[in-house]
């Protein structure tokens, strides 16, 4: 039997197809998030199964979970990002006991107990001051790519003081230390160590260890350093870090079959 | 599970993945059918039957008098012949137009109130002859003073440290000044007696409200939470309004228990007011899986758990008692907030706590550390506190943060059996788990 976790996420939708026995991942892929983002999911997943050579009668059962999970129709159910999150990340570190989750529009921190469960959860309301969108509006405003963010920023010396507690703000701040000379990479690692501080405002600075970082952000390079440096804690990038929701989606989608199986 | 619960399909929502549409945040499948006739729909118009009442009233030469706060004894009141009517906000459109003159970074409940007062689009709030109001949190008692500009208000000083031994003898002084203010204001002699006659009808009230808000301790409580809040009046007294609270305690009664409970988690709701009109966090719990069974907010149970002394020698006193007594987060200490929500855990058995905090309300917000402590060290329930004001822009957010919560709560469940905390209490109560007949 094969189940399908989709992670429908505000910038990108992810899908992980999984062997419910072996509890091996076939296959996943990424496509960017658009309008029509039921239609997306729909494609992506048939050309996963056509990549896979897997009929889709062998699909058992599909999660869906992210931001967009309730537009997703071809799902049987939906389960929230945090609870995927923790599974999927507790796959591949099957020790971590604290999650920070970042993403295009949330940001979203997990703690675990012993066992792998949710203990506590917090996330940010309505501000998208802590999230990916932060570096989307600097890496526009100053014309770079997203991707090479962190290798700018690793230049920095004196990272630059950003305290707008709203990105519409921030990004007028932004301004103004380009106009007064501002070195871009003082800028970028000013907007990293304003992003990191928002999280642990939401976190408190009491995490059990491991933290792992995972969401489509934790694959900026520069972002793990300044939540190191905010949190005065290790921080490790999870393996996969944009997929990890799908693929704990995935994993419950696995569970529930197999808990309904006699 | 039993069959006659039978899971219905998922509603598929419009996408769109940047611009959370108008947020789908109740689900059809999950709303309970509303019945067209009977004591639910009558207080589904609620406005309408009070509006009526209070035209008629006045029209025999009743007075009105506008209320904004649970410490407000409405007795008084009602003994001067006059009628007391709630007047806090539910209205987000109110908003900007309170914003002309107030701090935008004010709670929702204060700006909509004061839109009202603005617009003059209170109907009740303009019947008004005398506004009534205590120096509760600090952005109610400045905004009581542009109110005042125009409108006559009289505002009763409410000693914030409930547990001082002078502290009483100050309010029992407010109420005698405020008594006064009415007799001189309507021409009318207050009498002991005619303050006994409001306070058994108060009492009558109370009682009413609290046998309905008990049938929720049940393990398939026959109400939802948001069909039990609406089981109250902005006017007190109105004995159309006994007439159905009985009836409805009657139907509910009898009813066969409700099967759908099962898979629903028994919610604690606390923080502040639910006024008419701002339910969209408690639709939203109850949309993804909840079950609100108690509230101890002032739009539930904490105003209606105690009575006044009917035979008291001194019935201003013994209302002053009463009244005092309302743990609200304006008082420091406010231990009694604790005790009585430990009270209700006990005995409404709810899996978790949730707090509502209205944007900017300071007292709520920090007491929450308290109620936060209380949950997760010596309860041992899980806690989620939502800060949100009326506009619905963070629904979607807040749906997952309690759906994220359903899920833990049920994973424990699933592992575990039967909560210890819940196995305790039930067995406590002598209370057993009834078992879904079918059908
Ligand atoms: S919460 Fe406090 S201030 Fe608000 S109505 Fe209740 S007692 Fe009054
Ligand atoms: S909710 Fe808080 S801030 Fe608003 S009126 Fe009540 S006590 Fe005051």
């Amino acid at each position: 039997m094969i189940c399908a976790g989709i992670d429908a996420g505000s910038r990108a939708i992810k899908i992980v197809l999984m062997d419910t026995d072996s509890r091996q991942v076939i296959a996943k892929g990424l496509i960017d998030q658009g309008v029509e983002q039921d239609k997306l999911a729909s494609e992506l997943f048939e050309a996963l199964l056509k990549h896979s050579d897997i009929n889709k009668k062998d699909v058992a059962k599909i999660v869906a979970t992210g931001y967009g999970r309730n537009a997703v129709s071809i799902a049987d159910t939906t389960i929230t990002e945090i609870t995927c999150q923790a599974v999927g990340v507790r796959q591949l570190v099957p020790k971590a006991m604290t999650v920070i989750d970042i993403g295009g529009q949330d940001s979203k921190l997990v703690q675990l107990d012993r066992t792998g469960k949710v203990r506590d959860f917090a996330m940010n309301d309505r501000c998208a001051a802590g999230t990916g969108r932060f570096l989307e509006v600097v890496a526009e405003r100053l014309g770079i790519k997203l991707e090479s963010l962190g290798d700018i920023a690793a230049k920095s010396k004196r990272p630059a003081v950003i305290s707008s507690m709203c990105v519409v703000f921030a990004e007028t701040e932004i301004i103004g230390l380009l106009t007064s000379g501002t070195p871009r990479e003082d800028i970028i690692a000013g907007v990293q160590a304003a992003i990191a501080e928002r999280v642990v405002t939401m976190a408190g600075r009491n995490l059990e260890l491991p933290i792992i970082f995972t969401g489509g952000v934790a694959m900026i390079s520069g972002m793990d350093l300044a939540l190191k440096c905010a949190l005065q804690k290790s921080v490790t990038v999870s393996p996969a870090p944009q997929m990890t929701g799908a693929l704990g989606a995935a994993i419950l989608a696995s569970s529930q079959l197999n808990r309904r199986r006699p | 599970m039993g069959k006659c619960c039978d899971k219905k399909k998922r509603q598929i929502d419009a996408p769109d993945p940047c611009n959370p549409p108008g947020p789908q945040y109740v689900s059809e499948s999950s709303a309970e059918k509303e019945p067209q006739n009977g004591p639910l729909a009558w207080f589904g118009k609620m406005i309408q039957n009070c509006y009526e009442y209070a035209t008629e009233a006045k029209a025999q030469g009743k007075h009105i008098v506008g209320i904004m706060c649970e410490y407000t004894p409405r007795e008084l009141i009602m003994a001067a012949d006059a009628v007391p009517v709630c007047l806090c906000g539910g209205s987000a459109e109110m908003i900007p137009t309170a914003e002309e003159h107030l701090p935008a970074n004010l709670c929702p409940l204060i700006k909509s109130t004061y839109g009202y007062h603005l617009q003059k689009a209170n109907p009740f709030l303009e019947m008004a002859e005398l506004i009534v109001a205590e120096t509760t949190c600090d952005g109610k008692k400045k905004m009581y003073e542009l109110m005042d500009q125009t409108r006559p208000m009289y505002v009763l000083e409410l000693p914030q440290k409930p547990a001082d031994s002078d502290a009483m003898a100050h309010w029992v002084s407010e109420l005698r000044k405020f008594k006064t203010r009415l007799e001189n204001q309507f021409g009318i002699e207050i009498t002991d007696e005619k303050i006994r006659q409001a306070i058994r009808i108060m009492n009558r009230e109370r009682a009413l409200r609290r046998e309905l808000a008990e049938l929720m301790k049940s393990d398939k409580p026959p109400l939802t939470g948001r069909q039990l809040l609406k089981f109250k009046s902005s006017i007190s007294g109105i004995s159309a309004d006994f007439e159905q609270y009985a009836e409805a305690i009657k139907l509910l009664k009898s009813q066969k228990p409700h099967c759908r409970r099962d898979s629903q988690v028994r919610v604690l709701m606390t923080g502040v007011p639910i006024v008419h009109g701002t339910e969209r966090v408690l639709d939203i719990i109850e949309s993804h899986g909840g079950l609100v069974v108690c509230m101890d907010n002032c739009t539930g149970l904490k105003p209606i758990l105690e009575d006044v002394d009917e035979s008291a020698q001194d019935p201003v006193f013994a209302l002053a008692e009463k009244y005092f007594r309302l743990p609200c987060s304006v008082m420091t200490k406010n231990d009694r907030r604790l005790e009585l929500l430990r009270e209700m855990v006990a005995e409404y058995r709810p899996q978790c706590i949730i707090e509502l905090i209205w944007q900017a309300c300071i007292t709520y917000d920090v007491e929450s550390y308290l109620v936060r402590q209380l949950a997760e060290k010596e309860l041992g329930i899980p806690y989620l506190r939502i800060e949100t004001d009326y506009s619905p822009s963070d629904s979607v957010r807040i749906a997952l943060r309690v759906e994220a919560l359903f899920e833990t709560i049920r994973e424990r469940t699933h592992e575990q059996g039967t909560p210890a905390v819940l196995l305790r209490k039930t067995e406590a109560a002598g209370g057993t788990q009834r078992r879904c007949s079918g059908g």
